[in-house]
């Protein structure tokens, strides 16, 4: 240390000029630049004709496989959000970014959400929410390249936010297939689930369809 | 940005402002450089640019579960490690043995970020140099790293893969083949890089004698990683202080020698991490044989923790030295403190020392050299 704290003011040179004790010499052919110049254009020219491994990206889109963790999307079930406004992804989200407003509504569920807005400067793509929601209502889509100009523009409302359930089928596929590995070959998403009332609770409700398509049965059948 | 000072009757001392956009300071860093001439006399970090409170965030999260998250975001060229060392610090303070597949699997990730790692750290340690060509080729390599992440994590760079008590998820049905696959295609890869850049005599005479950083010095400043090691001390917690099962492998601690300059130059800085991408094979290739094929990855540990109160420190060996996390917990879900050591920022705060004396281009390969990550100097 001692030797570090003097002489702060005359310059030291560090870049020793003699020879270490250990150093290894080099060869004569290591001393001319010139081979290590055309070792790299050498090594350069053999990779022009080995497969191409860039992706030229804005014109060529990457396809994500069913895993990635894109932009947080809420599942649109026939026309609806199939979001009941719990609020449990908002509490398990890291950085805060998701609010919402419940409401209630005339459906079979009760609840929706009046607003539902995830802030994606502040999202960092954890995954939490997909994970703690009951509904699977949120889910991460492949959508990574996200623009916006302002920071008003980046808060996602539901008209943003909310994507049809078929363009999400290979995540929803995945989570499936995903949930029944963890908890055992029992689990599976029940869309009648969906449906939280107590109210006419009565009815065998696993007929495995949608829930509006369950009311439509319904109707036929009355 | 320039400006001359005249200080009493020495000779007149130049101030230039390195940073905070300058490319080779790998980041958002600024230096205050103070120069005599083309003489670098004085260095001064001014770090705080990426600050992001990790440690107050930390604190007052919803729980311990959620801080995981922003761990990958200290250091984000080794996400993994960092979450390492955060999920062993809380099985520590919570008691919680993990399962054996669980370990297997932490480890090969790690050691597959350490090499993502230390592919990006000599690949821009050569593009500050002006060697171009290694730089694009390391980076094929580690788009097949962060590949054979993507498949069993979900993102390619910030993983959010390790929690505690477990993992997110099991891996891919794929991944033994794709990482035994790539730790094969990948060991000739070192043997390429060795060729185009180690003894390339443009590359020796920019790192050899350059910033030198004697033992002694190394071990007051608290230097750890590659840094120390380039120095020629052999210390690495994976084998002095074995954590999760690193005392199960057989593989060595590579470090300098001074073998083309003085002990503890940059180029021995530089070499270490080469030696260490193969030593982190080696233990790849054990783990991937003695990891068990089936078993839950998720322990029964409820998504919100409390523990009883108490402290802990627990530290790990990231690409970049030594990661502690001290953590103090009352009895609430949240941590009460939660602190970290980041190797980054020690390894910084030797920047003065080292650069003392050296030519204002050579202050570039020594910034190359101890490779810090901003994101961890600032947290
Ligand atoms: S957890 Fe699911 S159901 Fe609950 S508010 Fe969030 S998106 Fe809606
Ligand atoms: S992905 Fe994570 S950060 Fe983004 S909204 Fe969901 S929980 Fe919040």
């Amino acid at each position: 240390m001692a030797d570090l704290t003097q002489n702060l003011d005359k310059p030291v040179r560090n870049a020793l000029t003699e020879n270490h004790e250990n150093e290894r010499k080099l060869t004569i052919l290591e001393k001319i630049y010139l081979p290590e110049i055309f070792k790299g254009l050498w090594y350069t020219l053999k990779q022009m004709f080995k497969p191409k491994v860039t992706m030229m990206y804005p014109e060529e889109k990457w396809d994500p496989p069913a895993i990635f963790r894109g932009r947080p999307v809420l599942v649109e079930d026939n026309g609806k959000e199939r979001c009941v406004a719990c609020g449990l992804c908002a509490r398990a989200c890291p950085p805060l970014a998701i609010s919402m407003q419940a409401e209630e509504t005339e459906d079979e569920k009760e609840r929706y959400p009046a607003f539902f807005e995830i802030n994606m400067l502040r999202c960092i793509y954890c995954g939490f929410c997909e994970e703690v929601c009951p509904e699977e209502a949120i889910v991460m889509s492949k959508d990574y390249d996200l623009v916006y100009h302002s920071r008003a523009e980046a808060i996602y409302g539901k008209d943003k936010l909310l994507v049809d359930k078929e363009d999400l089928k290979e995540r929803l596929d995945f989570l499936k297939e995903y949930k029944n590995r963890q908890f055992g070959q029992f689990w599976k998403f029940r869309q009648d689930n969906n449906i939280h009332s107590v109210r006419d609770r009565d009815e065998e409700w696993d007929t495995g369809l949608s829930l509006v398509d369950l009311l439509e049965s319904k109707k036929e059948t009355d | 940005m320039i400006e001359i000072v005249q200080k009493g009757k020495s000779r007149p001392e130049m101030v230039i402002n390195m940073g905070p956009q300058h490319p080779s300071t790998h980041g958002v860093l600024r230096l205050e450089v103070t120069l005599d001439g083309e003489l670098v006399t004085h260095v001064r970090p001014h770090i705080g640019y990426l600050h992001r409170c990790f440690e107050k965030y930390g604190e007052s999260v919803g729980d311990y579960g959620m801080v995981t998250p922003f761990t990958d975001r200290m250091d984000y060229v080794s996400a993994m490690n960092q979450e390492h060392g955060y999920v062993i610090a809380m099985e520590r303070l919570l008691d919680i043995e993990v399962p054996e597949r669980v370990e297997y699997i932490r480890v090969i990730m790690a050691e597959l970020q350490r090499i993502a790692s230390h592919l990006l750290a000599v690949g821009t340690f050569g593009l500050d140099l002006g060697a171009f060509t290694p730089f694009l080729y390391v980076f094929t390599e580690r788009e097949k790293i962060l590949d054979i992440f993507e498949k069993s994590s979900g993102a390619r760079l910030l993983y959010n893969y390790m929690c505690i008590g477990g993992l997110m998820r099991d891996v891919d049905d794929d991944f033994k083949k794709d990482t035994e696959e790539f730790v094969r295609t990948f060991r000739p890869k070192i043997t390429e890089l060795q060729n185009l850049l180690t003894y390339n005599s443009i590359f020796i005479k920019r790192t050899a004698h350059i910033g030198v950083l004697p033992p002694k010095v190394a071990l007051n400043y608290a230097a750890s990683g590659p840094v120390l090691r380039g120095s020629g001390v052999k210390w690495d917690l994976r084998k002095n202080n074995p954590y999760s099962i690193y005392d199960r492998f057989d593989f060595d601690i590579p470090v300098g020698e001074g073998e083309v300059g003085t002990l503890g130059d940059c180029w021995d800085r530089y070499i270490v991490r080469v030696l260490e991408m193969e030593e982190s094979c080696k233990i790849i290739e054990q783990a991937l044989e003695a990891m068990p094929d089936e078993g839950d990855v998720q322990q029964n540990v409820p998504k919100r923790v409390r523990t009883k109160p108490g402290e802990i420190y627990a530290r790990t060996e990231t690409p970049r030295g030594e990661l502690g996390y001290y953590i103090i917990s009352d009895t609430s879900a949240k941590p009460y403190r939660i602190k970290a050591r980041a190797p980054s920022f020690v390894n910084l705060s030797l920047l003065p020392a080292i650069s003392r004396g050296s030519l204002m281009s050579d202050l570039v390969a020594i910034v190359g050299s101890i490779d810090i990550v901003l994101g961890e100097v600032d947290r």
